[in-house]
């Protein structure tokens, strides 16, 4: 099967591959993996504290070549969104994107979540670390 | 176990491989256990089924039927394959738990439906990390892939013997969350056996100087 030219390039030249402070309580760490082919999957994205924009994103993807383009794919995505715009992102815009094939939509599938999992990491980490402010906010 | 059916020859009631009434060869049950009259247990005894497998070969192979009707030599290729088949199916614990996964409608190994827990995919990171380190030719990755075959063993070893008490609790209550339990337990399994091959792996092809 023919990786499409997107998709090698992703590849060849992964974007944002790295990792950052996981106890910053501004960064959200998503781990995901595929039991069936052993893909993991480690994205993590900042958070700007004052305007709430991801201003940085980073991943680092042990899998097949479309596990590694998705990912790539996504922490470019991600920069410059809010948080919630980040949530908006999904897997078929990935796959439409990369012009994945049936048979590798999982890997999408993966990023997607990955995302959600950092995200849902930053947001608990939020929760946990400003109870007071939030209080006074109200 | 096999319901009772008609003969295509005769007429009357059968259940099992020939009719009782006419001894004509019957078209195969589709489900494995079916097949080899067995309960669909998830821990069989296998002395039983190879039994059962020898003597089904014995009886349905094509030379008996040479000289029969057509039908009834169709009826003995049929037989011959879902007896082949289903013999490799429920002679391995691994495979009879996926193939009664599969007749009870579950999707084996479906990616997304099985979260893999999160602490086993910080050490499947940290893994690969090493397995790139020494694929690049840093010797030191060595003693920490050394270190993580002995834990990925145990933890398969560990995963075993949980899957063969949820297997006995299964064949006790034959209940639906049990075996979607069992396929959680089957995914993570199928992960830790990749991680232990991709180890050997790297530790055969690795040559200390």
């Amino acid at each position: 099967m023919a990786y499409s030219d997107k998709v090698l390039d992703h590849y060849n030249n992964p974007r944002n591959v790295g990792s950052m402070d996981r106890n910053d309580p501004n960064v959200g760490t998503g781990m995901v993996g595929a039991p069936e082919c052993g893909d993991v999957m480690k994205l993590q994205l900042k958070v700007n504290e004052t305007s709430g924009i991801i201003e940085d994103a980073k991943f680092k993807t042990f899998g097949c070549g479309s596990a590694i383009a998705s990912s790539s794919l996504a922490t470019e995505w991600l920069k410059g969104k809010s948080v919630d715009e980040a949530l908006l992102i999904k897997n078929t815009a990935i796959v439409n994107e990369l012009s994945l094939p049936p048979v590798k939509i999982h890997c999408s599938v993966l990023a997607e979540d990955a995302i959600k999992a950092a995200i849902s990491d930053y947001k608990s980490k939020q929760t946990t670390r400003k109870p007071v402010a939030e209080a006074v906010a109200h | 176990m096999a319901a009772e059916e008609i003969c295509w020859k005769c007429g009357q009631l059968f259940s099992g491989h020939f009719c009782n009434a006419c001894g004509a060869i019957q078209p195969p049950a589709a489900n494995y256990f079916d097949f080899f009259e067995l309960p669909p247990h998830l821990n069989l005894d296998a002395a039983e089924l190879e039994k059962r497998f020898y003597a089904l070969s014995r009886r349905l192979h094509p030379d008996v039927f040479a000289r029969r009707s057509e039908r009834e030599q169709r009826y003995s290729l049929d037989a011959t394959a879902v007896l082949n088949d289903g013999y490799r199916a429920l002679r391995d614990p691994i495979n009879r738990a996926e193939y009664l996964l599969k007749e009870s409608g579950f999707d084996i190994g479906e990616q997304k439906s099985n979260p893999v827990p999160p602490e086993l995919l910080e050490e499947v990171f940290e893994l690969n990390m090493a397995l790139e380190d020494l694929r690049s030719g840093d010797s030191d990755a060595a003693p920490q892939l050394e270190d993580a075959r002995t834990k990925f063993v145990a933890m398969r070893e560990h995963i075993d013997r949980d899957l063969s008490a949820k297997f006995a609790a299964y064949d006790e209550s034959e209940s639906r969350e049990l075996l979607t339990e069992i396929r959680g337990v089957l995914n993570r399994r199928r992960y830790v056996r990749n991680l232990v091959n991709e180890v050997e792996k790297a530790l055969s092809g690795y040559v200390p100087n």
